[in-house]
């Protein structure tokens, strides 16, 4: 299956004089894990945020999820039809437990699987902790678990593994993989960490200056000079 | 009606004494000081009481160091324990310290009108386009006029100055460039209580000291700051000029409703502005 | 992690704990109830009856600042607002006559809690110290109405209640006599626990919760955010008004004082000295008030410096206020039972 499930056409952002992401177009592929990388303020999050409809200053283009157009929709619908979102800075209900933010999502998606994904997730045991109480690590994985409660078909994460070790984000970024491609999961992943991306990713979108730079699998994207110049250097395994 | 505006602007510019002090404090701090209005009506009690010794300037002059001091001791003992809270513990607590200084000046003072006259050198009018207006009433507007122009040249040219505009934007950047935002918060605290007690000897004149005298003003003050958009110094001046001149239109028009006047002006402003007239959210 | 007068609700727990819950809560209620009959029974001093009802009539204002407090982050400085609103409705109906007084009492409650919809629609979504202080105005707003209004509400010299002889069927000297309305309110007073405490497991309950945390979150998960939180201070208006209605049918006069953001100021002190992570921690707080107010008042004359020094003293060494506390201490005993 090589549809296309998500399409965002000539994204544009301006804050003032300063644009963050300059008419980007993107499209992906169902079933794919595609990777977003850049340096700092290439516009990766800031084109997520466009994707979602979050954030302020000047918005242009167009977002389709499935045929559905996005563009004006509020947070709640979009992730209603089918797009859910994790943040790079944890984004949880501090003072609600484990089990009741979760089942809180899961019942606007009108789903009852709450219980699988606190396990899948390694959040069984923390069930009746307060978030707020839990580790930094627990806590990423409860912003993971509710944007892909309910199996959204389409799930934008913003560097999960940030903040994590070596070890837990190898762990997560395995996580991750397993469970998006049993529940059929799309993904586009922001992400600094080459390991996971170059891990887990089909495809890989570079970015750059609020332009794409390039675009392809992990080998192209490697073996790709600009790229290594622009971004990669030694960080390149 | 000329008359009428000025006095607009008597009030307006007591508003803005206040209310600035109310922002630079809430800017720094992230603090919501409930006993602003209490700090008011000590400054114009300690004022009364150093005047009755050596006269309108000194009683100004002590009050205004008083309460500076006193902000020191507020900022070291309430504000800096109490940063990492949820908000709603300063606004308790200061709302807990509004009671004790009422009280206390009661206990000190008594519970009746005292009177503060105003100092000989500004006891007489002045014409103003032919109407006459009371010299002191026109040092009011002249005091706001100071205090706005040298808190902008402050916070503008100084580089104490942009180290306040910064944190009060951004305090935990500031903080991490390693700028002591301890000792400037306690600075900034210092001033904005300051100028509380400046209002309020400034103030006192023109109304009669009373320990509730913090009482009424101190809503108008908030509804100018949280009109002129909670950390802005221009919306507050903006806000104070407008709610001061509408609330006295208000008291000249509508006696009877002139309170609900300033209310309507900032529901409106934050029903088109949730974060009031500033430019942007802090 | 900032650390709130923590609002983290002790009552989570599977479904089997829930049922337990539930039970448990109900059999204490009816326990209170008909500990509530036994009141003048037991209390035979007719000023401990009637200090016993003025302080339940103010625990119940207590409740919805706490309430309000607990499950949208907010404060507000108008509660009297609403109270004084709808004792003022029963008042002024009383006074021109224009609807049956059942039905004025009816309007009392419903009137406020509409307004408060309205108005909530409008001021929940501003930033906190906005809110605060528009509910702080708007009180004080509806308080200069009712205070210059005279030909309506005659001004400070207040109005007197006139009621008939019975009342929705019941004899009227039963809600003015205190060895009676002692047990009105108090019934009351448990009454609105017991509901506040099922809108706090329910839905809505957790969904304003989150709201609370994390509005940004709450939507991002699929929820709209606004009605929510109307809906909860709505209730909270309502809880004000089921204190204004009592207390005008008891009291038997209405004064602008009733709007004062003095009184809205004493609720929010007794909600916070009790801890409003509580449902029932307003209760606790508004009692030890009234103990303190009676005991300082024949003794000294310095109460507001006595009341504002210990409000500032437990929010700085107790966030969780009193009720937090007696939990604490009552889950350490029970633990060390079951150990």
């Amino acid at each position: 299956m090589s549809e296309t499930i998500l399409t965002a056409h000539n994204m544009t952002r301006r804050y003032g004089g300063f644009t963050a992401v300059n008419d980007v177009s993107i499209e992906v592929t169902r079933g794919e894990i595609r990777g977003l990388i850049g340096p700092n303020g290439a516009g990766k999050s800031t084109l997520m945020d466009l994707i979602c409809g979050r954030g302020s200053g000047y918005s242009a283009g167009s977002v389709t999820l499935m045929g559905h157009r996005l563009d004006g929709l509020p947070a709640r619908q979009r992730r209603r039809l089918g797009l859910g979102r994790s943040f790079q800075k944890t984004n949880i209900f501090p003072d609600l437990t484990v089990a009741e933010q979760i089942r809180l999502a899961a019942r606007a998606m009108k789903t009852g699987d709450a219980e699988e994904i606190m396990s899948e997730l390694n959040l069984a045991d923390l069930a009746e902790a307060r978030a707020g109480d839990i580790s930094y690590g627990a806590q990423r994985r409860l912003d993971l678990a509710l944007a892909l409660i309910g199996r959204p078909p389409v799930v934008l994460l913003d560097e999960p593994a940030a903040g994590l070790s070596i070890g837990e984000s190898l762990a997560l970024s395995r996580l991750l993989e397993d469970l998006t491609r049993r529940w059929n999961v799309t993904v586009l992943i922001v992400e600094h960490d080459m390991e996971v991306i170059f891990s887990i990713c089909d495809r890989i979108t570079v970015l750059q200056a609020g332009r794409i730079l390039a675009d392809g699998d992990a080998d192209a994207i490697r073996s790709n000079e600009e790229v290594v110049r622009a971004y990669l250097g030694s960080a390149v395994s | 009606m000329l008359v009428l505006i000025l006095n607009g602007l008597v009030y307006g510019s007591l508003l803005y004494i206040l209310s600035v002090g109310l922002v630079l404090i809430f800017g720094l701090r992230r603090v919501t000081n409930f006993a602003h209005g209490g700090l008011f009506m000590v400054g114009a009690y300690v004022g009364y009481a150093a005047a009755s010794l050596g006269g309108f300037w000194v009683g100004l002059a002590v009050s205004i160091g008083v309460l500076a001091v006193f902000g020191v001791v507020i900022d070291r003992a309430i504000f800096r324990p109490l940063t990492d809270r949820d908000p709603v513990n300063t606004i308790l607590v200061t709302f807990g310290l509004l009671l004790v200084l009422e009280d206390g000046v009661r206990t000190l003072f008594g519970k009746d009108f005292l009177v503060l006259k105003p100092p000989v050198e500004l006891s007489g009018m002045v014409s103003i386009l032919g109407s006459p207006f009371p010299s002191y009433r026109l040092f009011v507007i002249g005091v706001a006029v100071v205090v706005a122009a040298v808190l902008a040249l402050w916070l503008m040219k100084s580089r104490v100055g942009l180290h306040v505009r910064a944190a009060s934007v951004d305090p935990v950047t500031t903080g991490i460039q390693g700028i002591d935002t301890e000792i400037l918060g306690m600075m900034v605290v210092a001033i904005g209580t300051g100028l509380a007690g400046l209002a309020g000897v400034v103030a006192a004149p023109l109304m009669a000291l009373s320990p509730s005298m913090g009482g009424f003003v101190l809503i108008d003050c908030f509804i100018v700051v949280v009109t002129g958009g909670l950390t802005s110094f221009t919306g507050a001046f903006v806000a104070a000029l407008v709610i001061g001149q509408i609330h006295n239109l208000g008291v000249a028009y509508f006696p009877a409703f002139a309170s609900l006047v300033p209310l309507l002006v900032m529901v409106v402003v934050l029903v088109l502005r949730p974060h009031g007239l500033a430019k942007e959210a802090h | 992690m900032a650390s709130s007068p923590s609002l983290a609700s002790p009552e989570s727990g599977g479904p089997s704990r829930l049922a337990g819950g539930i039970g448990g809560m109900l059999a204490v209620a009816a326990v209170l109830v008909v500990a509530g009959f036994s009141l003048p029974v037991v209390i035979s001093s007719m000023l401990v009856l009637t200090l016993l009802t003025q302080a339940t009539l103010q625990a119940l204002l207590a409740i919805s600042v706490g309430f309000l407090f607990r499950q949208n982050g907010l404060t507000s400085f108008g509660q009297a607002g609403w109270f004084g609103l709808a004792a003022y409705t029963v008042a002024v109906n009383g006074r021109f006559g224009w609807v049956a007084p059942e039905t004025a009492v009816v309007a009392a409650l419903v009137v406020p809690t509409v307004l408060a919809a309205l108005l909530g629609t409008v001021i929940v979504r501003l930033p906190h110290l906005a809110f605060s202080m528009l509910t702080l105005a708007v009180a004080q707003a509806v308080h200069e109405v009712f205070l210059k209004w005279r030909t309506l509400a005659n001004g400070d010299d207040g109005i007197e209640v006139r009621l008939p002889k019975r009342l929705f069927g019941l004899d009227i000297a039963l809600f003015q006599q205190p060895q009676t309305m002692v047990v009105i309110v108090w019934i009351a007073l448990v009454l609105v626990v017991v509901a506040l405490l099922f809108f706090a497991r329910s839905h809505t309950g957790l969904l304003t919760r989150a709201i609370r945390d994390n509005e940004e979150r709450a939507r991002y998960i699929g929820y709209e955010t606004l009605l929510p939180r109307v809906v909860v201070y709505a209730v909270s208006a309502l809880v004000a008004a089921i204190a204004g209605v009592l207390f005008s049918l008891y009291n038997g006069f209405v004064t602008p004082g009733l709007l004062h953001w003095s009184l809205s100021g004493e609720a929010l002190i007794m909600a916070f000295i009790g801890g409003p992570r509580v449902i029932w921690g307003p209760v606790l707080g508004a009692g030890l008030f009234f103990l303190l107010k009676d005991f300082a008042g024949d003794h000294t004359e310095h109460w507001p410096a006595i009341i504002g020094g210990i409000l500032m003293i437990v929010t700085i060494l107790l966030p969780e206020g009193l009720a937090g506390l007696a939990q604490r201490v009552g889950r350490r005993l029970w633990s060390r039972r079951a150990a």
